[in-house]
Formats: structure tokens, C-alpha cells, sequence
């Protein structure tokens, strides 16, 4: 009787395993489909989310958004890999002799994938669209007006002169007239104009994007993009390793030593316009109005050790608020490691030691921040490191709640404007520093003609945001990209945005 | 006090159990001396093994098990990605999930056993009432009310050991009611009551010490899964502040290096396997031993 059992209990189990045998692992990649051709398709997995495909929401300027924006809508200028910046769907611009209105004139003959003609109406639809429902970005453009002469003319009218629109138009995408103004008003297959559209959507996994035929670049040679999301480094280069995902990027620098060593996989560091900045809210009492105590407590870190240990090859230690590849950068005086110091100052200034400060950041810095903790701590200063996720994380971040804020920021277009003239004003709120001076420096550089001039004005207000310490600016930032070997032609772009409309899956 | 047929029950289950359970056995001395290992280090090992959560020691990085540490000491377990020592994570955890798990173990116990023992004596609408509350209790899936209970709070130990309470006393409120619903009738216990003992001491002295055996062998298998369901969250990253060591934090934070600094996700792993299969075949020996309610 119990052999008969046992016998059936194993006919049992192996009639169950069966199914599971038949399944496959991998999915994308490239295959081979008939004789010598190879499935042109790709499946690239970055790190954060794509939680709708609003480009005028408030996830605008996060970098899942971008990422898939710049593959399903077109935005009048872009920048090329070197951060030059270039026509997308402009021809050409100019800007009058006061430098506050630019003339953009629009490429002929585009159309949305709904079959509609791109024209100048649209562009005014959209950007209005755009200020409307205040995304982020938008903050670029404050009290800026559009006009349309004529279907193929756009006009930028600005309050006061500014010579960077064309870098801050690099950040506003285009969407058809018709589009609903309300958040998510494009729905889960929008209509764009941009060289892929979407197939399918599932927010914060994956969007499935397919050619766009009239797309007016000529339709990419990929014939399926699948962007994934996989939030865990781990799990994602896992995917690389065996071929479910092709491209990946923002890898750490322990786990790029492991694929380097891996045969099959390409791996590159590319330096950036991205920074780490760690802000200080100055609309709370402790750090209002109190630069020396946030020096006191930059000089507190020892940041090159961290970098060397942490970040040898995607980490440089900073001289300025933003990159060396960013128009409007400036060497500044760095901040000298000096623990007994900065707690000297601390005490004199009467710095609360047994209060715990709030720092928030985001997973992937978990372990820079913990070396942050540590330093702090041992001078006695206590921190409560919390993790957000990144819709908590950005909401948390807008409404000023906290007390350090830890993030990588990058400067849309290469240009300063989009950086310091953006989030360092009073009007910008976007750390509770507020300073006139810097205001007014800030304003001028924003709207000079001049470059060399604005040069100079970005170079002085950096200065003030350093030597103030309204953050602590220690590392310029590499994007670091590994792929398989078989892919090619997609860009490895320094903020982190590949573009894979000219990508290429090639043979076995 | 016990009248004179209970004292022959008794007399005539013992020797039964006897035969069946010998303290003396491999399968119950090798778990109990293995647990009683884990219990010395929780309790003795941190004083011993001084380790600071919070310092980072960059230059000991990554360190293989056996290495010398810049500071001269040597990393028997080898050190994580901040350049903590792992020997240090394993004592100091030790501590952290043995006393959750005897922690939410007796909060358990005494919840449980004074709502069962409730129920069951009582009867009526107060045990319908009650039975109905655990029922409804019973349909929540544990762990995954203390994340939700875990995430919502400010991080803390306690917050650990509420959230991990909150259903766990469900079995014993259950086991208890059964066995006092069984015994509530019995022959001693209706003499007890003609003598005019109170219901309260009556329950104490002439019903609860049944619930001993089955509830003893439930709490440590209890204890295996608290451990784990600790372990758990702490992986999750969320109910233990940073300043806590857990083995489920150190699992997490190795879980990127897997491939390379093995070492780091693996001993905290061993250890809690260890513990946990430890804590089973001694409870399951429990089981077999006290497992059916006596004087049933």
C-alpha cells in the first residue's frame, strides 16, 4: 500500500512540474526570427518609474517622464550628446535685439500619430497646457507668452530679456490642440509626434513603445521599445546578465566592476551635467539665516573619503553648485574636512545637538547617506535618514518637509538658467533660501544677451551659494551605462536619457 | 486541589508520554543546546562584542571573512559595504530578534490565554462575542497587517513588537478556549466550584494548567516565526530604526552584492536558518509530546 502511494505521490509531482519546464525566462533581447535576421527588439530598464505619460504633470522634468517624452512627443529644441543644443522640431530661431522675444520657426509637413497636422496652434495649445497645470519645468518660463503669426511661426515673448529659452524649451514637450487640460488628460495611448508611440502602458512597470511610420525623422529601425522599470540594482543587472534586459543604466560602481569582469557586456562612464546637492531647508529656525552653521556642518563630512570609497568611478568631488560641463560653471573654494572645527563653530553658535535632523533621500544613495550619518555623528550631530519612495520623496520634497534634503540634480539644456536660476530664487521655494542679492544676480544673468556677461553673473551667484552653504554640493556625477554587446546606435546620454530611435539589435 | 479520578488520569497518561518522548534524545537535546547557544550570545555577546550601527568605516570595505581590518583588528566574518563587521551584525542581531520574539511571544501568551480562558469559562453571549472577534481576527493576513502597521508609524522596537502582536495571539486565544470549553464541565472542576472556589481562581488553579503542554509547544514555534516575520520587515526596510541592528537589514543590505560579497547576506541567512529549524524540531517534539490537550 505505501509503495503504491509513494509511487503515485512522484507521478503526481512530476506530472506538476511539467508546465513549469515549458516555461521561458527570457523575453526580449533579440532573437533569431528567420534565416540571418534578428528581431529588432529592445528592452532597456532604468531605475525610476514611469508612473503616467502626462509630460505637463507634476511628474514633468522627473526622469522616468523624461525618458519616455523624448521618445513619444517631440519638443521644439534638444541637446545632442554633447549637450549642443539642436533643433527637434524647430528649424531655426532668433531672438530680437532686446533678447525678450524669440522667433522659433516649426518644420513643415509633421504630423501626430492621430493623422492630424503638427502646426503652430498646437505649440500654443501645449504650452499654455503646460503653464497651466504648473509642472515643474514650467517654472522656467515665468510670465512668458506665445503667439502664433502663422502656422509654421512660433513667438516667445519673455517679461524680461533671456537668452537660454532655447535650453529651457528643451524641457516642454508637444501635444495635440485637442488634449484634455487636466492631469493625465492624454490618456494611456497618447497622441504624440515623436519617433515611437505607445503600444501599452503599466504605470511605474513598463510602456511598450512601437515605430511611429511618419514620424519625420524616418521611423526607427527597432520594431518593438520596451522600457522597463526595475527598481533594484540587483534584480536589474540580473536581467542584463542573462539577456532579458539589453540596456541598463545609473549602475553602481561595485556592481559595474562585476560586469566589466562579464563577458558579453559593454560598460561606459559618461560624464554628466548631473550633480549631488544636499540642501539645508533654510525656512526652518536652526538653519535660517545661519551660514555658518551649515559650512560647520559640510566641513563635518569627509566627502572625498566617501567619494573615493563609494563612487571611484562615477563620482568626481565637486568645486561648484553645478557640472564643469554646464554653461555658467565656476571653481569655487572647496570646503576643508575639519571635524573639531566644525563642532567648535557648532557650539559657539549654540547648534541644537540633541534634536534629530530629518535627511530624505531616495534608495539608490543609501549608502552615501549612511556614510553622511556616520560622519555627522561623530561630532554629534543625530540624523533620521528616511527613504521615500519617489512619488512620496518629490511630494515631500515641494511641500519643504525636511529638514536636509539629499538629491542628484541635473541642468536641463546645459545651462545654469535651468539650475541655479531656477531653484535658488525666493520666489522659488524650493529650499527656503532667500536672498535679494542673489535674486537680482540671478534675474540679470537669466535675461544678459551678453554670454561672456552671464558667465560672469552665474560665476558670482555660485559663489554666494557656496560660500553661504545653502547646500552641501560634494560630487559631480557620472552616468554609468552597461549593455550587451549586440546592441548599438542608441546614445549614452550624460543625464541618463538614452535615445534609442537609432538603435540596432545585431546578429548572434 | 484535584480529586482522587483526575489524580488516576494523570497517573495513567504519564507513563504513555514517557515512552514516547526521552529528554535525552538526540532530536530534542541538539535543538535545545543549538537555541541555547543563540540565547548566550543574545545576552552575553553584545557586552563582549562592542558595535557601533551608525559608524561607517569606509577603508574596511567589502573585506572577505578572515581579513585584517585597517584599524588592525580582523573581520572573521568579513565586513559589508559600509565596512561594518559582520561578527558584530550577527551578536548585536541576535539580541535584537530574540528579544522581539520573547517579547511578542508573551504578549501573545498572555493576551491570548486571558481572552481563550475568558471566552471558554464564561460562555454564552461573551464567548460568542469573543469567538467571533477572533474569527474576524483570524481572516487578516498577519504579516501583512504589521507592514502595513509597521510602515504607517515612526520607526521603533516597540512599534516592531505591537505590530507582530497584533494577530499573533490569535492561535493561543483559540487553543485555550478549547481546552477550557473541554475541562469547564469536568468532575473536579464541577467540585471545585460546589466547595464555593471563585471562577477566577477556579480557572487559574483547576483549568489553565491543562493549556500548559499545547500552549508551550505552540509559543515556540511561535517564537520561530516572529523571528522570521522580523526578520522580514527589517528586510523590508521598514519598523526597526537604523540605530537597531537586525539580521534582516543585513540580508538586504547584501543583497546586491550576492554575486561577489557573499558573505554579507549569507551568515545573517545561516543564522536564522539555524535558529529557525532549531526552534521547529524542538517544538515539534513539544507538539508530540503536549500537542493533544490531556484530560481530554
Amino acid at each position: 500500500m505505501n509503495r503504491v502511494r509513494l509511487a503515485a505521490g512522484l507521478v503526481a509531482a512530476t506530472a506538476l512540474l511539467i508546465p513549469f519546464a515549458a516555461c521561458s525566462t527570457t523575453t526580449g533581447g533579440g532573437g533569431a526570427t528567420d534565416a540571418g535576421t534578428v528581431a529588432q527588439e529592445l528592452v532597456a530598464s532604468g531605475q525610476y518609474p514611469v508612473e503616467n505619460l502626462d509630460p505637463h504633470s507634476v511628474s514633468g522634468g522627473s526622469a522616468g517622464m523624461d525618458l519616455v517624452a523624448k521618445h513619444i512627443y517631440s519638443r521644439l529644441t534638444a541637446t545632442d550628446e554633447t549637450g549642443k543644443i539642436v533643433g527637434d522640431l524647430a528649424t531655426e530661431w532668433s531672438a530680437n535685439d532686446a533678447g525678450d522675444t524669440w522667433t522659433f520657426k516649426l518644420r513643415d509637413g509633421v504630423k501626430f500619430t492621430d493623422g492630424s497636422a503638427l502646426d503652430s496652434a498646437d505649440v500654443v495649445a501645449s504650452f499654455q497646457r503646460f503653464l497651466e497645470l504648473d509642472s515643474p519645468p514650467a517654472a522656467n518660463f515665468p510670465g512668458v507668452e506665445i503667439s502664433a503669426p502663422d502656422p509654421t511661426t512660433v513667438v516667445f515673448k519673455s517679461p524680461k530679456p533671456d537668452a537660454a529659452i532655447p535650453s529651457k524649451l528643451t524641457t516642454f514637450h508637444l501635444l495635440p490642440e485637442e488634449t484634455p487640460v487636466t492631469e493625465g488628460g492624454v490618456g494611456e495611448t497618447p497622441v504624440g509626434s515623436g519617433p515611437f508611440q505607445v503600444e501599452s502602458f503599466a504605470a511605474g512597470r513598463e510602456v511598450v513603445l512601437v515605430p511611429n511610420p511618419d514620424y519625420f525623422g524616418g521611423a526607427p529601425s527597432l520594431t518593438k521599445l520596451t522600457l522597463q522599470t526595475i527598481p533594484e540594482i540587483s534584480t536589474r543587472l540580473t536581467a542584463l546578465q542573462t539577456g532579458e534586459v539589453a540596456v541598463v543604466w545609473g549602475v553602481p560602481d561595485d556592481q559595474l566592476a562585476e560586469l566589466q569582469a562579464a563577458g558579453s557586456i559593454k560598460t561606459e562612464a559618461v560624464p554628466s551635467a548631473g550633480s549631488v546637492l544636499i540642501w539645508f531647508n533654510s525656512s526652518r529656525p536652526y538653519f535660517k539665516d545661519k551660514p555658518e552653521v551649515r559650512r560647520a556642518l559640510w566641513q563635518a563630512i569627509d566627502f572625498a573619503t566617501i567619494i573615493e570609497q563609494i563612487h571611484p568611478e562615477t563620482g568626481t568631488p565637486a568645486d561648484s553648485p553645478i557640472a564643469p560641463t554646464v554653461f555658467g560653471y565656476a571653481p569655487q573654494e572647496p570646503v576643508k574636512y575639519d571635524p573639531e572645527a566644525a563642532k567648535e563653530t557648532l557650539t559657539k553658535a549654540g547648534f541644537d545637538f540633541d534634536k534629530t535632523y530629518e535627511l530624505q533621500y531616495q534608495s539608490q544613495f543609501k549608502p552615501f547617506v549612511s556614510a553622511i550619518v556616520s560622519d555627522l555623528a561623530e561630532i554629534g550631530v543625530r540624523i533620521d535618514a528616511r527613504e521615500k519612495e519617489q512619488a512620496v520623496y518629490i511630494e515631500d520634497l515641494l511641500a519643504l518637509r525636511w529638514d536636509i534634503n539629499f538629491q542628484q540634480v541635473g541642468s536641463a539644456g546645459f545651462d545654469a538658467s535651468t539650475n541655479l536660476g531656477r531653484l535658488y530664487t525666493c520666489a522659488a521655494k524650493r529650499n527656503g533660501y532667500c536672498n535679494p542679492e542673489l535674486d537680482k544676480l540671478l534675474a540679470e544673468a537669466g535675461s544678459n544677451p551678453d554670454q561672456a556677461q552671464r558667465q560672469e553673473l552665474y560665476a558670482q551667484a555660485g559663489k554666494i551659494i557656496w560660500e553661504d552653504a545653502v547646500g552641501m554640493f560634494p560630487m559631480f556625477v557620472k552616468t554609468s551605462y552597461a549593455w550587451n554587446e549586440k546592441v548599438s546606435g542608441f546614445t549614452l546620454d550624460p543625464q541618463g536619457l538614452p535615445d534609442f530611435r537609432a538603435a540596432k539589435v545585431a546578429g548572434q | 486541589m484535584t480529586t482522587a479520578a483526575s489524580l488516576t488520569e494523570v497517573e495513567t497518561v504519564r507513563p504513555v508520554a514517557r515512552r514516547r518522548f526521552r529528554l535525552g534524545s538526540v532530536g530534542t537535546l541538539a535543538p535545545l543546546v543549538i537555541i541555547g547557544g543563540y540565547l548566550v550570545v543574545a545576552a552575553l555577546g553584545p557586552v563582549l562584542l562592542p558595535y557601533d550601527p551608525i559608524a561607517t568605516p569606509l577603508a574596511d570595505r567589502l573585506l572577505p571573512p578572515g581579513s585584517t581590518t585597517a584599524s588592525g583588528g580582523t573581520a572573521w566574518l568579513g565586513t559589508d559595504a559600509l565596512g561594518r563587521d559582520l561578527l558584530g551584525q550577527i551578536v548585536h542581531g541576535a539580541r535584537t530578534s530574540v528579544i522581539i520574539g520573547v517579547c511578542v511571544v508573551l504578549i501573545s501568551l498572555t493576551v491570548g490565554i486571558l481572552i481563550g480562558a475568558v471566552a471558554g469559562f464564561r460562555g454564552g453571549w461573551v464567548d460568542a462575542v469573543l469567538a467571533r472577534c477572533i474569527d474576524v481576527l483570524q481572516a487578516f493576513p498577519g504579516l501583512v497587517l504589521a507592514i502595513v502597521i509597521a510602515g504607517i508609524f515612526a520607526r521603533s522596537l516597540l512599534l516592531v513588537i505591537i505590530a507582530l502582536s497584533v494577530t499573533n495571539w490569535i492561535s493561543f486565544a483559540r487553543v485555550t478556549r478549547g481546552v477550557v470549553l473541554s475541562l469547564r464541565q469536568r468532575h473536579w472542576v464541577d467540585a471545585a466550584r460546589l466547595m464555593g472556589v471563585p471562577g477566577p481562581l477556579l480557572l487559574v488553579r483547576h483549568v489553565l494548567p491543562f493549556t500548559a503542554g499545547p500552549l508551550v509547544a505552540m509559543a515556540t514555534l511561535e517564537f520561530a516565526l516572529v523571528v522570521l516575520a522580523e526578520a522580514g520587515l527589517s528586510f523590508l526596510g521598514i519598523g526597526l530604526p537604523t540605530s537597531v541592528v537586525s539580521w534582516g537589514q543585513t540580508v538586504a543590505a547584501g543583497r546586491g552584492y550576492l554575486a561577489s560579497a557573499w558573505w554579507i547576506s549569507a551568515w545573517p541567512g545561516l543564522a536564522l536558518s539555524v535558529l529557525v529549524v532549531s526552534v521547529g524540531i524542538l517544538g515539534d517534539q513539544l507538539t508530540a509530546r503536549f500537542g493533544r490537550a490531556r484530560g481530554r
